[in-house]
Protein backbone atom coordinates (compact mmCIF):
# COMPACT_ATOMS: atom_id res chain seq x y z
CA UNK A 1 0.00 0.00 0.00
CA UNK A 2 1.45 2.90 -1.37
CA UNK A 3 -0.39 5.74 0.03
CA UNK A 4 -3.18 5.78 2.78
CA UNK A 5 -5.68 7.60 0.45
CA UNK A 6 -5.07 7.60 -3.33
CA UNK A 7 -8.14 8.65 -5.81
CA UNK A 8 -8.39 8.19 -9.81
CA UNK A 9 -10.53 10.63 -11.75
CA UNK A 10 -12.89 10.61 -8.48
CA UNK A 11 -16.32 12.06 -10.33
CA UNK A 12 -19.81 13.16 -8.64
CA UNK A 13 -22.45 14.01 -10.63
CA UNK A 14 -25.63 14.56 -8.59
CA UNK A 15 -29.01 13.73 -9.50
CA UNK A 16 -29.71 17.32 -10.69
CA UNK A 17 -26.84 16.92 -13.12
CA UNK A 18 -24.68 19.29 -11.41
CA UNK A 19 -21.06 17.80 -11.20
CA UNK A 20 -19.72 18.59 -7.72
CA UNK A 21 -16.65 17.07 -7.93
CA UNK A 22 -14.75 16.43 -11.66
CA UNK A 23 -11.86 14.14 -12.28
CA UNK A 24 -10.08 14.48 -9.17
CA UNK A 25 -6.84 12.68 -8.43
CA UNK A 26 -4.23 13.20 -5.59
CA UNK A 27 -2.76 10.65 -3.17
CA UNK A 28 -2.03 11.19 0.88
CA UNK A 29 0.87 10.03 2.61
CA UNK A 30 0.62 8.41 5.78
CA UNK A 31 1.12 10.85 8.65
CA UNK A 32 0.30 13.34 6.95
CA UNK A 33 -1.99 16.86 7.11
CA UNK A 34 -4.01 17.21 3.59
CA UNK A 35 -6.14 20.10 3.07
CA UNK A 36 -8.62 20.74 0.59
CA UNK A 37 -8.51 24.44 0.12
CA UNK A 38 -11.88 26.11 -1.49
CA UNK A 39 -14.79 28.37 -1.54
CA UNK A 40 -18.55 27.24 -1.11
CA UNK A 41 -19.80 24.93 -3.43
CA UNK A 42 -16.19 23.78 -4.64
CA UNK A 43 -17.10 20.19 -4.19
CA UNK A 44 -15.35 19.81 -0.84
CA UNK A 45 -17.87 17.78 1.02
CA UNK A 46 -18.44 15.69 -2.28
CA UNK A 47 -14.68 14.29 -2.28
CA UNK A 48 -15.28 13.80 1.79
CA UNK A 49 -18.35 12.02 1.22
CA UNK A 50 -17.20 9.75 -1.26
CA UNK A 51 -14.20 8.23 0.95
CA UNK A 52 -16.31 8.12 3.53
CA UNK A 53 -18.26 5.57 1.30
CA UNK A 54 -21.49 7.84 2.39
CA UNK A 55 -22.03 8.81 -1.59
CA UNK A 56 -21.22 6.47 -4.65
CA UNK A 57 -18.82 7.79 -6.93
CA UNK A 58 -19.90 8.44 -10.56
CA UNK A 59 -16.58 7.60 -11.93
CA UNK A 60 -13.56 7.10 -10.72
CA UNK A 61 -11.93 5.07 -7.88
CA UNK A 62 -11.01 5.97 -4.58
CA UNK A 63 -9.18 4.14 -2.04
CA UNK A 64 -8.55 4.54 1.74
CA UNK A 65 -5.98 2.30 3.73
CA UNK A 66 -5.62 0.50 0.70
CA UNK A 67 -9.33 -0.69 0.30
CA UNK A 68 -11.49 1.02 -2.50
CA UNK A 69 -14.36 2.38 -1.18
CA UNK A 70 -16.81 1.13 -3.77
CA UNK A 71 -15.41 -2.74 -2.77
CA UNK A 72 -15.26 -3.15 0.42
CA UNK A 73 -16.69 0.48 2.52
CA UNK A 74 -17.03 -1.84 5.70
CA UNK A 75 -13.04 -2.17 5.92
CA UNK A 76 -13.16 1.37 4.79
CA UNK A 77 -15.33 2.27 7.72
CA UNK A 78 -12.94 0.83 10.19
CA UNK A 79 -9.95 2.52 9.36
CA UNK A 80 -11.38 6.19 9.06
CA UNK A 81 -13.16 8.87 11.67
CA UNK A 82 -15.35 11.22 9.96
CA UNK A 83 -16.53 15.00 11.50
CA UNK A 84 -18.92 16.15 9.24
CA UNK A 85 -19.58 19.84 8.51
CA UNK A 86 -22.61 19.60 10.58
CA UNK A 87 -22.32 19.33 13.99
CA UNK A 88 -23.95 15.57 13.99
CA UNK A 89 -24.15 15.26 18.09
CA UNK A 90 -27.00 14.22 19.68
CA UNK A 91 -28.56 17.31 22.06
CA UNK A 92 -30.87 15.18 24.05
CA UNK A 93 -27.67 12.83 25.42
CA UNK A 94 -25.32 13.45 27.24
CA UNK A 95 -21.84 13.93 25.94
CA UNK A 96 -20.25 11.14 27.50
CA UNK A 97 -23.78 9.03 26.49
CA UNK A 98 -22.46 10.22 22.88
CA UNK A 99 -18.84 8.89 22.84
CA UNK A 100 -20.59 5.84 24.49
CA UNK A 101 -23.00 5.19 21.73
CA UNK A 102 -19.94 6.08 19.07
CA UNK A 103 -18.29 3.32 20.34
CA UNK A 104 -21.26 1.16 20.36
CA UNK A 105 -21.43 1.47 16.64
CA UNK A 106 -17.91 0.20 16.48
CA UNK A 107 -18.10 -2.48 18.39
CA UNK A 108 -15.66 -1.76 20.99
CA UNK A 109 -16.56 -3.91 23.94
CA UNK A 110 -17.62 -2.27 26.83
CA UNK A 111 -15.46 -1.64 29.64
CA UNK A 112 -12.66 -0.28 26.76
CA UNK A 113 -15.51 1.86 25.02
CA UNK A 114 -16.28 3.26 28.93
CA UNK A 115 -12.57 4.03 29.44
CA UNK A 116 -11.38 5.46 25.78
CA UNK A 117 -14.77 8.03 26.62
CA UNK A 118 -13.04 8.83 29.59
CA UNK A 119 -9.93 9.33 27.97
CA UNK A 120 -11.31 11.44 25.26
CA UNK A 121 -13.40 13.47 27.13
CA UNK A 122 -10.39 14.67 28.99
CA UNK A 123 -8.51 15.57 25.88
CA UNK A 124 -10.90 17.77 24.27
CA UNK A 125 -11.13 19.59 27.68
CA UNK A 126 -15.33 18.42 28.56
CA UNK A 127 -14.39 15.83 31.41
CA UNK A 128 -16.11 18.07 33.71
CA UNK A 129 -19.52 18.45 31.60
CA UNK A 130 -19.80 14.99 30.12
CA UNK A 131 -22.59 14.20 32.33
CA UNK A 132 -24.56 17.06 30.93
CA UNK A 133 -27.36 17.02 27.98
CA UNK A 134 -24.96 18.25 25.13
CA UNK A 135 -28.31 20.65 24.58
CA UNK A 136 -26.71 22.59 27.12
CA UNK A 137 -23.71 23.00 25.10
CA UNK A 138 -22.19 25.99 23.31
CA UNK A 139 -20.71 25.15 19.71
CA UNK A 140 -17.35 25.04 20.70
CA UNK A 141 -17.93 22.20 23.03
CA UNK A 142 -20.29 20.68 20.47
CA UNK A 143 -17.51 20.65 18.12
CA UNK A 144 -15.33 19.50 20.32
CA UNK A 145 -17.40 16.42 21.41
CA UNK A 146 -17.87 15.73 17.77
CA UNK A 147 -14.14 15.26 17.19
CA UNK A 148 -13.66 13.32 19.96
CA UNK A 149 -16.48 11.10 18.58
CA UNK A 150 -14.50 10.89 15.55
CA UNK A 151 -11.55 9.35 17.14
CA UNK A 152 -13.23 6.46 19.39
CA UNK A 153 -11.87 3.61 17.37
CA UNK A 154 -8.50 5.52 16.95
CA UNK A 155 -8.49 5.39 13.33
CA UNK A 156 -5.71 5.73 10.81
CA UNK A 157 -7.28 8.33 8.68
CA UNK A 158 -9.64 11.06 10.37
CA UNK A 159 -11.52 13.49 8.35
CA UNK A 160 -12.58 16.49 9.17
CA UNK A 161 -15.13 18.47 6.99
CA UNK A 162 -14.54 22.50 7.53
CA UNK A 163 -13.43 21.82 11.36
CA UNK A 164 -13.44 25.40 12.75
CA UNK A 165 -16.51 26.46 10.88
CA UNK A 166 -17.98 30.21 12.75
CA UNK A 167 -16.11 28.98 15.55
CA UNK A 168 -14.11 31.95 17.66
CA UNK A 169 -10.71 32.62 17.58
CA UNK A 170 -9.70 30.85 20.75
CA UNK A 171 -11.60 27.97 19.94
CA UNK A 172 -10.22 27.66 16.10
CA UNK A 173 -6.53 27.76 17.88
CA UNK A 174 -7.97 25.17 20.24
CA UNK A 175 -8.84 22.91 17.66
CA UNK A 176 -5.40 23.33 15.49
CA UNK A 177 -4.01 22.22 18.35
CA UNK A 178 -5.89 19.07 18.76
CA UNK A 179 -5.68 18.48 15.00
CA UNK A 180 -1.12 19.00 15.22
CA UNK A 181 -1.10 17.06 18.41
CA UNK A 182 -3.18 14.29 16.78
CA UNK A 183 -0.22 14.06 14.29
CA UNK A 184 2.60 14.25 16.53
CA UNK A 185 1.35 11.74 18.69
CA UNK A 186 -0.15 8.93 17.01
CA UNK A 187 1.08 9.58 13.72
CA UNK A 188 -2.84 10.09 12.44
CA UNK A 189 -3.10 11.10 8.92
CA UNK A 190 -5.67 13.89 8.86
CA UNK A 191 -7.90 15.13 5.62
CA UNK A 192 -9.12 18.20 6.31
CA UNK A 193 -10.96 21.04 4.32
CA UNK A 194 -11.42 24.67 4.89
CA UNK A 195 -11.90 27.83 3.27
CA UNK A 196 -9.76 30.00 5.84
CA UNK A 197 -6.25 30.41 4.32
CA UNK A 198 -5.11 30.94 8.16
CA UNK A 199 -5.88 27.69 8.38
CA UNK A 200 -4.84 26.10 5.60
CA UNK A 201 -1.05 27.65 6.16
CA UNK A 202 -1.12 26.71 9.60
CA UNK A 203 -1.90 23.34 9.77
CA UNK A 204 -1.45 21.54 6.25
CA UNK A 205 2.08 19.74 5.23
CA UNK A 206 0.17 19.54 1.94
CA UNK A 207 -2.98 21.64 0.37
CA UNK A 208 -4.86 21.06 -2.84
CA UNK A 209 -6.20 24.16 -3.71
CA UNK A 210 -10.06 22.98 -5.51
CA UNK A 211 -12.79 25.13 -7.71
CA UNK A 212 -15.49 24.52 -9.02
CA UNK A 213 -15.12 20.65 -8.84
CA UNK A 214 -11.78 20.39 -10.50
CA UNK A 215 -8.31 20.60 -7.98
CA UNK A 216 -6.22 23.69 -9.89
CA UNK A 217 -2.96 22.93 -8.05
CA UNK A 218 -1.36 20.60 -4.66
CA UNK A 219 1.73 21.19 -2.81
CA UNK A 220 2.93 22.66 0.07
CA UNK A 221 2.11 25.97 1.64
CA UNK A 222 6.04 27.46 0.62
CA UNK A 223 6.47 25.59 -2.45
CA UNK A 224 2.71 27.05 -3.73
CA UNK A 225 3.44 30.89 -2.52
CA UNK A 226 7.26 30.28 -4.21
CA UNK A 227 5.36 29.42 -7.30
CA UNK A 228 3.77 32.91 -7.51
CA UNK A 229 7.60 33.67 -8.62
CA UNK A 230 9.34 34.60 -5.76
CA UNK A 231 9.00 37.50 -2.98
CA UNK A 232 7.83 41.14 -3.74
CA UNK A 233 10.11 44.26 -3.32
CA UNK A 234 8.97 47.76 -2.89
CA UNK A 235 11.43 50.17 -3.49
CA UNK A 236 11.15 53.65 -2.97
CA UNK A 237 13.86 56.44 -4.21
CA UNK A 238 14.20 59.95 -2.95
CA UNK A 239 13.63 62.60 -4.56
CA UNK A 240 15.66 62.75 -8.00
CA UNK A 241 15.21 63.55 -11.50
CA UNK A 242 12.44 61.92 -13.65
CA UNK A 243 14.98 60.22 -15.77
CA UNK A 244 17.51 59.22 -13.15
CA UNK A 245 15.16 57.53 -11.38
CA UNK A 246 13.89 55.69 -15.07
CA UNK A 247 17.66 54.86 -14.94
CA UNK A 248 17.81 53.55 -11.62
CA UNK A 249 14.99 50.79 -12.68
CA UNK A 250 16.18 50.19 -15.62
CA UNK A 251 19.29 49.08 -14.00
CA UNK A 252 17.20 46.47 -11.46
CA UNK A 253 14.97 45.30 -14.23
CA UNK A 254 18.58 44.72 -16.07
CA UNK A 255 19.17 42.11 -13.11
CA UNK A 256 19.26 38.12 -13.40
CA UNK A 257 17.59 37.62 -10.09
CA UNK A 258 14.56 40.28 -10.79
CA UNK A 259 11.47 38.38 -12.42
CA UNK A 260 9.37 41.79 -13.06
CA UNK A 261 9.30 45.37 -12.36
CA UNK A 262 6.52 47.39 -12.20
CA UNK A 263 6.87 51.04 -11.46
CA UNK A 264 5.19 52.66 -8.17
CA UNK A 265 5.11 55.84 -6.43
CA UNK A 266 8.05 57.07 -7.14
CA UNK A 267 9.83 53.91 -7.05
CA UNK A 268 9.02 50.73 -8.51
CA UNK A 269 7.57 46.74 -7.29
CA UNK A 270 10.14 44.07 -7.95
CA UNK A 271 9.36 40.39 -7.77
CA UNK A 272 12.50 38.33 -7.06
CA UNK A 273 14.25 34.78 -7.13
CA UNK A 274 15.65 35.28 -3.67
CA UNK A 275 15.50 37.90 -1.47
CA UNK A 276 18.45 37.32 0.53
CA UNK A 277 20.72 37.88 -2.93
CA UNK A 278 18.46 40.52 -4.35
CA UNK A 279 18.63 43.34 -2.06
CA UNK A 280 22.27 43.69 -2.23
CA UNK A 281 22.16 43.79 -5.67
CA UNK A 282 19.45 46.21 -6.46
CA UNK A 283 21.92 48.40 -3.87
CA UNK A 284 25.33 47.60 -5.73
CA UNK A 285 23.69 48.68 -9.29
CA UNK A 286 21.75 51.68 -7.99
CA UNK A 287 24.76 53.03 -6.64
CA UNK A 288 26.65 54.85 -9.18
CA UNK A 289 23.61 56.28 -10.62
CA UNK A 290 22.82 59.58 -9.14
CA UNK A 291 19.40 58.27 -7.04
CA UNK A 292 18.96 57.32 -3.42
CA UNK A 293 17.32 54.62 -2.24
CA UNK A 294 14.81 55.84 0.45
CA UNK A 295 13.25 52.43 1.77
CA UNK A 296 12.37 49.00 1.16
CA UNK A 297 9.95 46.83 1.86
CA UNK A 298 9.91 42.74 1.60
CA UNK A 299 6.84 41.03 1.29
CA UNK A 300 6.40 37.32 1.26
CA UNK A 301 3.68 36.33 -0.94
CA UNK A 302 0.36 35.00 1.01
CA UNK A 303 -2.14 32.02 0.03
CA UNK A 304 -4.45 34.76 -0.98
CA UNK A 305 -2.02 35.58 -3.68
CA UNK A 306 -1.58 31.98 -4.62
CA UNK A 307 -5.34 31.57 -4.51
CA UNK A 308 -5.81 34.51 -6.93
CA UNK A 309 -3.02 32.92 -9.49
CA UNK A 310 -4.12 29.76 -9.51
CA UNK A 311 -8.42 30.47 -9.84
CA UNK A 312 -8.34 33.89 -10.94
CA UNK A 313 -10.28 34.50 -8.07
CA UNK A 314 -10.40 36.08 -4.42
CA UNK A 315 -11.17 34.17 -1.31
CA UNK A 316 -12.25 36.08 1.26
CA UNK A 317 -9.45 35.44 3.99
CA UNK A 318 -10.83 36.77 7.04
CA UNK A 319 -11.58 34.09 9.40
CA UNK A 320 -15.24 34.24 11.32
CA UNK A 321 -16.44 36.57 8.72
CA UNK A 322 -20.18 37.73 9.07
CA UNK A 323 -21.61 35.01 6.26
CA UNK A 324 -19.54 31.92 8.44
CA UNK A 325 -21.47 33.40 11.67
CA UNK A 326 -24.38 33.14 9.97
CA UNK A 327 -24.07 29.75 8.71
CA UNK A 328 -23.02 28.00 11.85
CA UNK A 329 -25.65 29.54 14.02
CA UNK A 330 -27.92 28.45 11.35
CA UNK A 331 -26.53 24.97 11.88
CA UNK A 332 -26.86 25.54 15.60
CA UNK A 333 -30.62 26.67 15.02
CA UNK A 334 -31.13 23.37 13.15
CA UNK A 335 -29.83 22.12 16.21
CA UNK A 336 -31.72 23.25 18.49
CA UNK A 337 -34.96 23.65 16.94
CA UNK A 338 -37.87 20.64 17.79
CA UNK B 1 -22.94 -11.13 13.67
CA UNK B 2 -22.85 -7.38 14.74
CA UNK B 3 -26.70 -6.93 13.90
CA UNK B 4 -27.79 -7.33 17.04
CA UNK B 5 -25.21 -5.14 18.44
CA UNK B 6 -25.99 -2.53 16.12
CA UNK B 7 -29.45 -2.60 16.44
CA UNK B 8 -29.06 -2.39 20.36
CA UNK B 9 -27.16 0.73 20.20
CA UNK B 10 -29.68 2.41 17.90
CA UNK B 11 -32.58 1.65 19.80
CA UNK B 12 -30.47 2.34 23.23
CA UNK B 13 -30.38 5.93 21.75
CA UNK B 14 -33.77 6.44 20.70
CA UNK B 15 -34.96 4.89 24.41
CA UNK B 16 -32.40 7.26 26.11
CA UNK B 17 -33.80 9.76 23.80
CA UNK B 18 -37.56 9.32 25.14
CA UNK B 19 -36.44 9.33 28.41
CA UNK B 20 -34.31 12.39 28.62
CA UNK B 21 -37.81 13.88 27.78
CA UNK B 22 -40.06 14.11 30.54
CA UNK B 23 -42.60 16.19 29.05
CA UNK B 24 -43.18 13.47 26.38
CA UNK B 25 -43.16 10.51 29.48
CA UNK B 26 -45.56 12.42 31.24
CA UNK B 27 -48.21 13.06 28.42
CA UNK B 28 -47.92 9.01 28.12
CA UNK B 29 -49.65 8.84 31.44
CA UNK B 30 -51.56 12.12 31.17
CA UNK B 31 -53.06 11.01 27.85
CA UNK B 32 -54.65 7.77 28.49
CA UNK B 33 -55.51 9.08 31.23
CA UNK B 34 -58.17 11.44 30.03
CA UNK B 35 -59.36 9.13 27.41
CA UNK B 36 -60.51 6.99 29.90
CA UNK B 37 -61.38 9.08 32.71
CA UNK B 38 -63.42 11.36 30.35
CA UNK B 39 -64.52 9.00 27.44
CA UNK B 40 -65.60 6.20 29.89
CA UNK B 41 -67.78 8.97 32.03
CA UNK B 42 -69.07 10.53 28.50
CA UNK B 43 -70.06 7.13 27.07
CA UNK B 44 -71.63 5.24 30.21
CA UNK B 45 -74.58 6.37 29.12
CA UNK B 46 -74.51 3.53 26.03
CA UNK B 47 -74.09 0.98 28.69
CA UNK B 48 -77.20 2.16 30.82
CA UNK B 49 -79.12 1.52 27.53
CA UNK B 50 -79.64 -2.23 27.58
CA UNK B 51 -79.90 -2.10 23.45
CA UNK B 52 -76.45 -0.48 23.27
CA UNK B 53 -74.81 -2.19 25.87
CA UNK B 54 -75.64 -5.26 23.72
CA UNK B 55 -73.89 -4.17 20.99
CA UNK B 56 -70.99 -2.90 23.04
CA UNK B 57 -70.91 -6.47 24.74
CA UNK B 58 -69.97 -5.15 27.70
CA UNK B 59 -71.20 -3.87 30.87
CA UNK B 60 -69.45 -0.20 31.04
CA UNK B 61 -68.28 1.45 28.78
CA UNK B 62 -64.56 1.78 29.97
CA UNK B 63 -64.07 -2.17 29.58
CA UNK B 64 -65.13 -1.63 25.46
CA UNK B 65 -62.58 1.37 25.75
CA UNK B 66 -59.25 0.22 27.15
CA UNK B 67 -58.17 -1.91 24.35
CA UNK B 68 -59.05 0.01 22.36
CA UNK B 69 -57.33 2.82 23.73
CA UNK B 70 -53.74 0.69 23.96
CA UNK B 71 -53.98 0.12 20.00
CA UNK B 72 -54.61 3.52 19.42
CA UNK B 73 -51.84 4.73 21.29
CA UNK B 74 -49.65 2.35 19.91
CA UNK B 75 -51.19 3.19 16.38
CA UNK B 76 -50.02 7.21 17.24
CA UNK B 77 -46.48 5.93 18.90
CA UNK B 78 -45.88 3.79 15.78
CA UNK B 79 -47.24 6.18 13.01
CA UNK B 80 -44.92 8.84 13.98
CA UNK B 81 -41.66 6.68 14.40
CA UNK B 82 -40.21 7.59 11.28
CA UNK B 83 -39.64 11.35 12.23
CA UNK B 84 -37.15 10.63 14.06
CA UNK B 85 -35.29 9.13 10.55
CA UNK B 86 -35.77 12.97 8.85
CA UNK B 87 -34.47 14.26 12.16
CA UNK B 88 -31.59 12.34 12.43
CA UNK B 89 -31.15 12.91 7.97
CA UNK B 90 -31.29 16.62 9.05
CA UNK B 91 -28.88 16.93 11.90
CA UNK B 92 -25.99 15.04 9.98
CA UNK B 93 -26.87 12.17 12.42
CA UNK B 94 -27.34 9.85 9.65
CA UNK B 95 -24.66 9.96 8.01
CA UNK B 96 -22.66 9.48 10.90
CA UNK B 97 -24.31 6.32 11.71
CA UNK B 98 -23.52 5.59 8.26
CA UNK B 99 -19.73 6.31 8.18
CA UNK B 100 -19.80 3.77 10.91
CA UNK B 101 -18.90 -0.08 10.03
CA UNK B 102 -22.71 -0.90 11.33
CA UNK B 103 -25.27 -3.24 9.74
CA UNK B 104 -27.52 -0.63 7.68
CA UNK B 105 -30.31 -2.80 8.58
CA UNK B 106 -30.01 -1.88 12.21
CA UNK B 107 -30.79 1.79 11.82
CA UNK B 108 -34.72 0.73 10.95
CA UNK B 109 -34.69 -2.33 12.60
CA UNK B 110 -33.14 -0.68 15.45
CA UNK B 111 -35.89 2.68 15.22
CA UNK B 112 -38.56 0.12 15.26
CA UNK B 113 -37.30 -1.78 18.09
CA UNK B 114 -37.32 1.18 20.19
CA UNK B 115 -40.85 2.77 19.30
CA UNK B 116 -41.92 -0.70 20.33
CA UNK B 117 -40.57 -0.33 23.46
CA UNK B 118 -41.98 3.04 24.35
CA UNK B 119 -45.20 1.38 23.15
CA UNK B 120 -45.18 -1.51 25.62
CA UNK B 121 -44.43 0.82 28.56
CA UNK B 122 -47.27 3.16 27.29
CA UNK B 123 -49.47 0.11 27.05
CA UNK B 124 -48.87 -1.38 30.65
CA UNK B 125 -49.78 2.15 31.79
CA UNK B 126 -53.54 2.17 30.42
CA UNK B 127 -53.26 -1.31 32.15
CA UNK B 128 -52.49 0.04 35.38
CA UNK B 129 -54.82 3.10 35.08
CA UNK B 130 -57.92 1.16 33.52
CA UNK B 131 -56.57 -1.11 36.49
CA UNK B 132 -57.15 1.34 38.86
CA UNK B 133 -60.78 2.34 37.51
CA UNK B 134 -61.69 -0.91 37.78
CA UNK B 135 -61.28 -2.52 34.62
CA UNK B 136 -60.35 -6.27 35.10
CA UNK B 137 -59.22 -8.19 32.24
CA UNK B 138 -60.80 -11.74 32.03
CA UNK B 139 -57.63 -13.67 31.12
CA UNK B 140 -55.66 -12.30 33.53
CA UNK B 141 -51.77 -11.70 33.64
CA UNK B 142 -51.44 -14.81 30.78
CA UNK B 143 -54.11 -12.75 28.77
CA UNK B 144 -52.52 -8.94 29.13
CA UNK B 145 -48.91 -10.61 28.32
CA UNK B 146 -50.63 -11.50 24.70
CA UNK B 147 -52.23 -8.45 24.61
CA UNK B 148 -48.58 -6.80 24.87
CA UNK B 149 -47.58 -9.13 22.28
CA UNK B 150 -50.10 -8.57 20.20
CA UNK B 151 -49.69 -4.17 20.62
CA UNK B 152 -45.94 -4.87 20.18
CA UNK B 153 -46.34 -6.74 16.70
CA UNK B 154 -48.67 -3.87 15.46
CA UNK B 155 -46.25 -1.29 16.75
CA UNK B 156 -43.76 -2.43 14.19
CA UNK B 157 -46.41 -2.50 11.02
CA UNK B 158 -46.87 1.09 12.30
CA UNK B 159 -43.26 2.28 12.52
CA UNK B 160 -43.06 0.05 9.57
CA UNK B 161 -45.07 2.14 7.60
CA UNK B 162 -44.04 5.38 8.97
CA UNK B 163 -40.28 4.97 8.31
CA UNK B 164 -41.18 3.69 4.44
CA UNK B 165 -42.95 6.88 3.55
CA UNK B 166 -39.70 9.13 5.74
CA UNK B 167 -37.51 7.51 3.47
CA UNK B 168 -38.83 9.65 0.61
CA UNK B 169 -40.49 12.38 2.29
CA UNK B 170 -37.30 14.43 3.87
CA UNK B 171 -38.59 16.90 5.32
CA UNK B 172 -40.58 16.89 8.43
CA UNK B 173 -42.93 19.74 7.00
CA UNK B 174 -43.84 17.23 4.66
CA UNK B 175 -43.97 13.96 6.85
CA UNK B 176 -46.40 15.22 9.26
CA UNK B 177 -49.35 16.04 7.09
CA UNK B 178 -48.95 12.63 5.60
CA UNK B 179 -48.88 10.83 8.71
CA UNK B 180 -51.95 13.14 9.45
CA UNK B 181 -53.59 12.13 6.61
CA UNK B 182 -52.90 8.10 7.84
CA UNK B 183 -53.59 8.09 11.08
CA UNK B 184 -57.35 9.54 11.63
CA UNK B 185 -59.64 7.98 8.98
CA UNK B 186 -57.89 4.80 10.55
CA UNK B 187 -58.51 5.39 13.66
CA UNK B 188 -62.31 6.21 12.91
CA UNK B 189 -63.07 3.78 10.58
CA UNK B 190 -61.82 0.81 12.87
CA UNK B 191 -63.78 -0.92 15.73
CA UNK B 192 -61.55 0.93 18.27
CA UNK B 193 -64.19 3.48 19.15
CA UNK B 194 -67.19 2.79 18.50
CA UNK B 195 -68.51 -1.32 17.93
CA UNK B 196 -68.97 -2.93 14.85
CA UNK B 197 -72.62 -3.53 15.65
CA UNK B 198 -73.12 -0.40 15.67
CA UNK B 199 -71.85 0.54 12.32
CA UNK B 200 -73.59 1.29 9.08
CA UNK B 201 -72.48 -1.26 6.65
CA UNK B 202 -70.61 0.14 4.30
CA UNK B 203 -68.47 1.20 7.42
CA UNK B 204 -68.70 -2.27 8.28
CA UNK B 205 -67.19 -3.38 5.32
CA UNK B 206 -64.21 -1.06 5.67
CA UNK B 207 -63.74 -1.79 9.05
CA UNK B 208 -63.47 -5.48 8.34
CA UNK B 209 -60.68 -4.54 6.25
CA UNK B 210 -58.98 -2.05 8.50
CA UNK B 211 -55.79 -3.12 10.23
CA UNK B 212 -56.39 -1.58 12.95
CA UNK B 213 -59.45 -3.51 13.77
CA UNK B 214 -57.25 -6.64 13.11
CA UNK B 215 -55.36 -5.84 15.75
CA UNK B 216 -58.45 -5.06 18.16
CA UNK B 217 -60.64 -7.33 17.85
CA UNK B 218 -57.84 -9.81 19.38
CA UNK B 219 -57.06 -7.79 22.14
CA UNK B 220 -60.50 -6.88 23.30
CA UNK B 221 -61.63 -10.39 23.07
CA UNK B 222 -58.57 -11.48 25.51
CA UNK B 223 -59.80 -8.26 28.24
CA UNK B 224 -63.77 -8.94 28.08
CA UNK B 225 -64.53 -12.38 26.72
CA UNK B 226 -61.03 -14.66 27.60
CA UNK B 227 -59.54 -17.32 24.74
CA UNK B 228 -61.82 -17.17 22.24
CA UNK B 229 -58.97 -18.51 20.06
CA UNK B 230 -61.39 -18.47 17.47
CA UNK B 231 -61.38 -14.35 17.65
CA UNK B 232 -57.87 -14.11 18.84
CA UNK B 233 -56.27 -15.72 16.13
CA UNK B 234 -57.78 -14.75 12.75
CA UNK B 235 -56.03 -10.77 14.07
CA UNK B 236 -53.56 -12.04 15.93
CA UNK B 237 -51.60 -13.86 12.44
CA UNK B 238 -52.96 -10.74 10.64
CA UNK B 239 -51.08 -8.52 12.32
CA UNK B 240 -48.47 -10.84 12.78
CA UNK B 241 -48.24 -10.99 8.86
CA UNK B 242 -48.89 -7.43 8.38
CA UNK B 243 -45.85 -6.83 11.01
CA UNK B 244 -43.29 -8.76 9.16
CA UNK B 245 -44.14 -7.04 5.94
CA UNK B 246 -43.58 -4.16 7.11
CA UNK B 247 -40.13 -4.45 8.65
CA UNK B 248 -39.08 -6.03 6.02
CA UNK B 249 -40.43 -3.11 3.32
CA UNK B 250 -39.14 -0.62 5.54
CA UNK B 251 -35.72 -1.98 6.04
CA UNK B 252 -35.55 -3.00 2.13
CA UNK B 253 -36.28 0.59 1.21
CA UNK B 254 -34.17 2.26 4.01
CA UNK B 255 -30.82 -0.23 2.63
CA UNK B 256 -31.90 0.87 -0.81
CA UNK B 257 -32.02 4.56 -0.17
CA UNK B 258 -28.11 4.56 0.91
CA UNK B 259 -25.35 4.74 -0.90
N1 LIG C 1 -27.34 16.22 -2.54
C1 LIG C 1 -27.05 17.09 -3.53
N2 LIG C 1 -27.81 17.12 -4.64
C2 LIG C 1 -27.51 17.96 -5.65
N3 LIG C 1 -26.49 18.83 -5.63
C3 LIG C 1 -25.69 18.85 -4.56
C4 LIG C 1 -25.92 17.97 -3.44
N4 LIG C 1 -24.98 18.22 -2.52
C5 LIG C 1 -24.19 19.19 -3.02
N5 LIG C 1 -24.59 19.58 -4.25
C6 LIG C 1 -23.95 20.58 -5.11
O1 LIG C 1 -22.63 20.19 -5.37
C7 LIG C 1 -21.75 21.29 -5.33
C8 LIG C 1 -20.63 21.03 -4.34
O2 LIG C 1 -21.15 20.96 -3.05
P1 LIG C 1 -20.26 20.62 -1.78
O3 LIG C 1 -21.17 20.53 -0.62
O4 LIG C 1 -19.41 19.45 -2.07
O5 LIG C 1 -19.35 21.91 -1.66
P2 LIG C 1 -18.36 22.37 -0.51
O6 LIG C 1 -17.07 22.64 -1.15
O7 LIG C 1 -18.39 21.42 0.61
O8 LIG C 1 -18.99 23.75 -0.07
P3 LIG C 1 -19.21 24.41 1.38
O9 LIG C 1 -17.98 25.18 1.66
O10 LIG C 1 -20.38 25.29 1.17
O11 LIG C 1 -19.47 23.32 2.35
C9 LIG C 1 -22.60 22.50 -5.00
O12 LIG C 1 -22.88 23.17 -6.20
C10 LIG C 1 -23.86 21.92 -4.42
O13 LIG C 1 -24.96 22.73 -4.73
MG1 LIG D 1 -18.93 21.48 2.55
Amino acid sequence: MAHIIETDRLTKTYAGGVTAVNGVSFAVEEGEIFGFLGPNGAGKSTTIMMLTTLIRPTSGRASVAGFDVAKEPDRVRLSFGYVSQELAVDDNLTGRDNLFLQAGFYHLPKKEARARCEELLKLVDLYERAGDLVETYSGGMRKRLDIAAGLIHRPKVLFLDEPTLGLDIQTRRQIWQYITHLREEVNMTIFLTTHYMDEADALCDRIAIIDRGVIKVIDTPANLKSRIGGDIVNIRFAEAVQEKIAEAVRAVSGLPVVYSVKPHKGGCIVVVKNVESAIPEIFQVTQPLEVKISSVTVKRPSLDDVYLHFTGRELRNESGSREDAMRSRMMMRRMRAG
Amino acid sequence: MTLLSDIYYVCWRDMKRFLVQKPRILMTVVQPLVWLVLMGNMMSGLTDNPFTARMLGVEKYIDFMTPGIMIMTTLFGGIFGGVSLVWDRRIGFLNKMLSAPICRASIPVGKMAATALQSIFQVSIIALIALALGVRFSTGIPGFLLMIAITTLFSFAMSGISLSIAIFVKTIEGLHPILNFLTMPMMFTSNAIFPEAAMPAWLRTISAWNPLSYAVTPVRTLAIEGWVWEKIIPGLSVTFFFALVMVFIATVQFKRSIA
